[in-house]
C-alpha cells in the first residue's frame, strides 16, 4: 500500500511498487489528464509536479512518491472555484493547444518554471520547456503564454497594496 | 417529446445518430457538390454522393452541432462551428459540438467517404455549413412571425434571440412551431460586410478543454470491465505468426488472455502495465516477408538510383515536346535529390477501444476516417457493418496517420478473439516501427535553359514506393461486400497493388514536382521501387518531398543563371499570379534584398499544395557545422479566411513539423527492420530550436483553400537554399546535414 498526496488529497493505492506513477494515476485513480507519450521519459506528456518539480512519471515507480506531493493537470485549477490558473487562462487566450495531447505536460512544466522563476528570460523558458515535445508545433504560443503570464503576475505584484506601501 | 420536421428517411438517420431529447432538428440536403476520388478510394455506394449538415436546437435553447470532420489540432472544431454560429446568429461558444457518428450524411464530398484529410474541411464546408445554419435561422424566423402574429420582415435575430423592437425572445420558444414548418433550402447568406465571427481572430473553442486535461482522447476512454491489450508484431513489417510460446506471459499477474491475430500476438490484461510486462515474455517465431527482409537502407538506396538510370519508366505527364525539348537547350542542369522514409510520431500513440456485446460492436477511437475504421472493424471482427457504432474522440495528432485504420482492425480482431472488451494501446516503439511511412523518394531533374536564361524544358523522374498501393489494400478490406470471402479480398488487394506499377501512376508519387512554373516543355516520369515497407499519407503527402526537390532545384537553376532566386521565380510565374504574389510579399516582409549580419543568410522557397500557394523565407546561420534557423517569414493565400489566428497557428505548425523532417527525420531499415524506436533516435524539434515565425495572410474574397498541410512543403527547401547562401554547400538530401 502506497500513500501520497494527489492534488492536495491524501490517497492510497494497493498497486505493485514498481508500477509507473503515470499508470497508477490514469488507471487506478482514473485521472486521465496526464498522458502516455513515449514510456521513456523523453517527451514530457506524462509530466506531473512532484514537490513542485516537473517530473516524467511514465518511468517513475509509484514507490518513489510515497508521502510526497503530486500535482497533475487536474490540480492546477482552483480546487474550490474551478477557476483556471493564470497560465491555463493564458493558454486559452493565446489559443495555444492544437491537438492538445501534450498540453497537460506543457502546463505542468510551465507552472513549475514560474513557481521557481517568476520572471524567466527566453533562454530560461527554452531550458525549462525543452523536455516537452509538441508535434503540432505550439512552441511559439507556449512561450508567448508563459511570458504574458509572467508579466501579468509581475504587474499584479507591483500594485499589491503592501508592496506599494513599502515601495 | 421528439419534434422532427424531417421525412422518414431522415428520421431513421436521426435514430442512428442516437440524438437524445427533443427540439428542432434540421437536415439540409446539399446536392450541388461534385464528387471526386483524387485518392482513388470510391466506396462504390452511389447513395454517398451527397452531404448533409445537421443542427439541433432544443426548447431549452441548447444548440447541438454534429460535426462530420475530425479535430486533430488543425482547428476544424472551431472553424466549422464559426460558420454555423455566423449564419445562425449565435455566439460560437454557445454551440455544443459533437464528433458525428458514421453516416453518409457526413461524407467528405472530395473523397466519397467520411474522412478528414487533404486540407479539405473548410474548402468543402464553407458554403454548405453556412447554408445549413441560414436555413435553420430562416425557419425559426418564420415560426416566430406566426407565433407572434407579425410580418417576418419586422423580425431580426441577435445572438440566439428573435428580436422585435425592445422584445427579445430566445430561439427555443419557437422550436415547437418551427418543427411543423417546411425548411427553406436556400435562405440568403450574409454578406462579408455583415460578418460578426467569420474573418475575426477568435480563441479556439476547444482551448479550455485542452488546457484543463478534460478533452477526451481515444486513450482516455474507460469503463468498468475494460481490459488493456498490447500487441507484439513481427519486427519485419507485414510478417505473420508461425508459432508462439506464451507460458511465461500467461503467468503474469492480471493477464487474462493471449490471442494470436492476423499480424501478431496480443496480451490482454487488467492494466496496460501488466500487459506490457507480459508481452516482453512472449516467445514468437515469425514468418518473415522475404523481400522486405532483404532490404537495408545503406545498400538499398542504390535501387532507387538504378531506377533513375534505367530506361523502364511510366510517363506521368508530358506537355509540349516533353523530354525531347532538352535537345534544344543551351544548357542542361542536372541534379538528383533524396528524401528518406518518415514516421508520423503523433503524440498520442495509436489506440482503439472495442466492445462486442450481443453481436453488436462499439468502437471508441480517434480517427480521420470513421467510415473506413468501421469497415476494417467489420472485416477483422467478422461482424456486420450495420451493427457497429463508431464513437469518435479528439485525435492526439493525425498528420495522415489516423486516416489509416490498421490499429482499428487489430483492436477488433483482439476483442473478437479474446471475447473481452479491450483497449489496444501501441507503445512509442510500436508507433515508430510499425507506421505507414512517408515513402522514401529519389528524383532526378534535367532542366533545359534557353540562350536567354529562361527554362525551356522541365524533365523530372521520380523513383520510390506508391502510397496508393497500400491504401487500396486497406480500403478493399473495409469496403468489399461482406459476402466475399477474405481470401478473395486479399487477392483483389494484390491486384490493386500492381495497378501502380506499370499500369497507372499514383498521383501522390509525383504531385508537386512540376506544376507551379510556366515552362513550355515538361515531362514527368515515374519508376516504382518498393522494398515492401508499408506507406501512408503523411502531412502534405507527395508535396512533403516534392516541395524540397522542386524548390531546391529552382534555386540551383536560378543561381546557375546568376539570377536572384526571387526574380528568377517571378519570371517563370506568368501563369500563376497567386504564387507570384505570395513570393513578392515574402520578399518584402523578410527584407530580402536588405543587408544583414554577416553570418546570417536567407533562402526562399514557394510551393502550391492543396490549392494554397505558400512562400517562406528562412534566415539561418551555421555554427560548428550545425544549421540554426533564426526566423521564418511565411505568406499564404488560402482564399477567404474564417479565423486568421487559426491559419497563423497552422503555418507555425506546418513549418515546425517540416523542420523536424528537414533537420532530423530519417527512418532507416536493416534487413527489413526499422532501426529507430523512440524520441532518442527519432528526434523531434523542441522549443530551443524553434525559430521566430512571422505569418502573413493574403486578403482574399476567393473560396477557401487548404491550410492544414500547405505550410509544410516549402520549409526544407527554404532552409537548404539559405544554407547554400551561407556556405556555398548544396544539400540535396534530407535530413539536411553539413560535413
Amino acid at each position: 500500500m502506497i500513500r501520497f498526496q494527489l492534488n492536495g488529497q491524501t490517497v492510497e493505492a494497493d498497486v505493485p511498487s514498481d508500477m509507473p506513477l503515470l499508470w497508477v494515476v490514469r488507471d487506478h485513480f482514473k485521472l486521465k489528464g496526464s498522458k502516455f507519450g513515449c514510456g521513456m521519459g523523453l517527451c514530457g506528456a506524462c509530466s506531473m509536479m512532484i514537490d513542485g518539480q516537473s517530473t516524467r512519471t511514465c518511468i517513475l515507480p509509484v514507490a518513489a512518491v510515497a508521502n510526497r506531493h503530486v500535482t497533475t493537470i487536474e490540480g492546477l485549477q482552483d480546487q474550490d472555484s474551478q477557476r483556471l490558473s493564470a497560465l491555463q487562462q493564458a493558454w486559452v487566450d493565446n489559443s495555444v493547444p492544437q491537438c492538445g495531447y501534450c498540453q497537460s505536460g506543457q502546463l505542468i512544466s510551465a507552472t513549475a518554471l514560474l513557481k521557481q522563476n517568476p520572471n524567466p528570460s527566453d533562454t530560461d523558458i527554452d531550458n525549462a520547456m525543452q523536455g516537452n515535445i509538441c508535434r503540432c508545433g505550439t512552441y511559439p504560443r507556449i512561450k508567448q503564454a508563459i511570458k504574458t503570464t509572467a508579466q501579468q503576475t509581475a504587474a499584479v505584484q507591483m500594485f499589491e497594496p503592501t508592496t506599494a506601501a513599502e515601495g | 417529446m421528439k419534434l422532427l420536421i424531417n421525412p422518414s428517411s431522415r428520421r431513421s438517420f436521426l435514430k442512428q445518430l442516437g440524438i437524445v431529447g427533443g427540439g428542432l432538428i434540421v437536415g439540409v440536403p446539399l446536392s450541388a457538390c461534385a464528387n471526386r476520388f483524387p485518392h482513388g478510394v470510391d466506396t462504390g455506394d452511389r447513395a454517398n454522393l451527397q452531404a448533409n449538415a445537421y443542427l439541433q436546437i432544443t426548447a431549452d435553447n441548447q444548440i447541438h452541432f454534429y460535426m462530420g470532420r475530425s479535430e486533430m489540432g488543425q482547428g476544424t472544431y472551431t472553424g466549422l462551428t464559426t460558420l454555423i454560429a455566423e449564419e445562425l446568429d449565435v455566439n460560437p461558444e454557445a454551440i455544443q459540438v459533437h464528433h458525428a457518428p458514421v453516416h453518409k450524411a457526413f461524407t467528405n464530398t472530395d473523397y466519397g467517404q467520411q474522412a478528414t484529410g487533404g486540407s479539405t474541411s473548410m474548402k468543402i464546408s464553407y458554403l454548405p455549413m453556412r447554408q445549413a445554419a441560414a436555413n435553420t435561422k430562416a425557419v425559426l424566423l418564420n415560426a416566430a412571425a406566426k407565433q407572434l402574429s407579425l410580418p417576418v420582415s419586422e423580425l431580426q435575430t441577435d445572438n440566439g434571440m428573435i428580436v422585435h423592437g425592445e422584445q427579445r425572445i430566445p430561439y427555443g420558444e419557437f422550436v415547437a412551431l418551427a418543427a411543423t414548418l417546411s425548411v427553406p433550402d436556400n435562405a440568403p447568406l450574409k454578406d462579408k460586410s455583415q460578418f460578426k465571427y467569420i474573418g475575426k481572430d477568435r480563441p479556439r473553442l476547444d482551448g479550455q478543454a485542452k488546457a484543463t486535461g478534460t478533452a477526451q482522447f481515444g486513450i482516455d476512454v474507460d469503463f468498468p470491465g475494460l481490459h488493456r491489450a498490447v500487441l507484439v508484431r513481427c519486427p519485419v513489417a507485414t510478417g505473420t505468426v508461425k508459432t508462439v510460446d506464451d507460458k511465461a506471459a500467461l503467468a503474469v499477474t492480471g493477464v487474462k488472455k493471449i490471442v494470436t491475430i492476423h499480424n501478431g500476438v496480443a496480451v490482454v490484461a487488467e492494466h496496460y502495465w501488466q500487459a506490457k510486462q507480459a508481452a516482453a515474455l512472449l516467445n514468437i517465431q515469425w514468418d518473415i516477408p522475404k523481400k522486405l527482409a532483404a532490404f537495408s537502407s545503406d545498400t538499398g538506396e542504390a535501387q532507387f538510383k538504378a531506377a533513375l538510370d534505367g530506361d523502364d519508366y511510366d510517363t506521368a505527364m508530358d506537355a509540349g515536346d516533353g523530354a525531347d525539348a532538352l535537345q534544344n537547350a543551351a544548357q542542361i542542369i542536372r541534379a538528383d535529390y533524396w528524401a528518406p522514409y518518415l514516421a508520423h510520431a503523433t503524440m498520442e500513440p495509436l489506440n482503439c477501444t472495442v466492445k462486442i456485446e450481443n453481436d453488436e460492436m462499439d468502437i471508441w477511437v480517434g480517427t480521420q476516417s470513421p467510415g473506413l475504421a468501421r469497415g476494417l472493424a467489420a472485416f477483422y471482427g467478422d461482424i456486420d457493418k450495420a451493427k457497429i457504432r463508431v464513437h469518435s474522440t479528439f485525435l492526439g495528432g493525425g498528420f495522415g496517420r489516423r486516416s489509416a485504420s490498421d490499429y482499428v482492425g487489430e483492436a477488433a480482431a483482439i476483442a473478437k478473439a479474446s471475447g473481452l472488451p479491450i483497449q489496444l494501446i501501441w507503445s512509442r516503439e510500436d508507433d515508430t516501427r510499425h507506421d505507414l511511412y512517408r515513402p522514401a523518394a529519389m528524383a532526378r531533374f534535367q532542366i533545359g535553359v534557353n540562350k536567354d536564361g529562361h527554362i525551356d524544358s522541365w524533365v523530372v523522374r521520380r523513383s520510390g514506393p506508391n502510397i496508393m498501393a497500400y491504401t487500396i489494400d486497406e480500403a478493399l478490406d473495409a469496403i468489399a461486400p461482406g459476402f466475399l470471402p477474405n481470401g478473395m479480398v486479399n487477392w483483389m488487394s494484390k491486384a490493386g497493388y500492381g495497378l501502380y506499377d506499370g499500369v497507372t501512376v499514383d498521383h501522390s508519387s509525383v504531385e508537386g514536382l512540376y506544376e507551379d512554373y510556366s515552362v513550355p516543355n515538361k515531362e514527368v516520369q515515374h519508376v516504382t521501387v518498393d522494398p515492401g515497407l508499408p506507406c501512408g499519407f503523411w502531412r502534405s503527402v507527395g508535396h512533403s518531398f516534392s516541395g524540397f526537390f522542386k524548390e531546391s532545384m529552382m534555386d540551383e537553376v536560378a543561381l546557375a543563371q546568376k539570377q536572384d532566386p526571387i526574380q528568377f521565380r517571378l519570371t517563370h510565374l506568368k501563369d500563376n499570379p497567386r504564387l507570384a504574389n505570395v513570393i513578392k510579399i515574402a520578399a518584402e516582409k523578410s527584407a530580402w534584398s536588405a543587408p544583414r549580419n554577416a553570418n546570417r543568410a536567407q533562402g526562399i522557397a514557394a510551393h502550391t499544395s492543396f490549392l494554397s500557394p505558400v512562400a517562406q523565407v528562412a534566415e539561418v546561420s551555421i555554427e560548428n557545422n550545425e544549421i540554426l534557423v533564426h526566423k521564418v517569414t511565411c505568406v499564404i493565400d488560402c482564399g477567404s479566411v474564417v479565423n486568421p489566428d487559426m491559419v497563423k497557428a497552422q503555418m507555425e505548425s506546418g513549418i515546425i513539423f517540416g523542420m523536424t523532417a528537414a533537420l532530423y527525420g530519417e527512418i532507416t531499415l536493416k534487413e527489413g527492420v526499422v532501426q529507430q524506436s523512440n524520441f532518442h533516435d527519432y528526434p523531434m524539434l523542441r522549443m530551443p530550436q524553434t525559430p521566430e515565425i512571422e505569418v502573413h495572410i493574403v486578403d482574399s474574397n476567393e473560396a477557401p483553400t487548404g491550410v492544414g498541410e500547405p505550410g509544410t512543403p516549402p520549409i526544407a527547401a527554404a532552409i537548404a537554399n539559405a544554407v547554400f547562401a551561407a556556405s556555398g554547400k548544396r544539400l540535396r538530401r534530407l535530413p539536411l546535414k553539413l560535413g
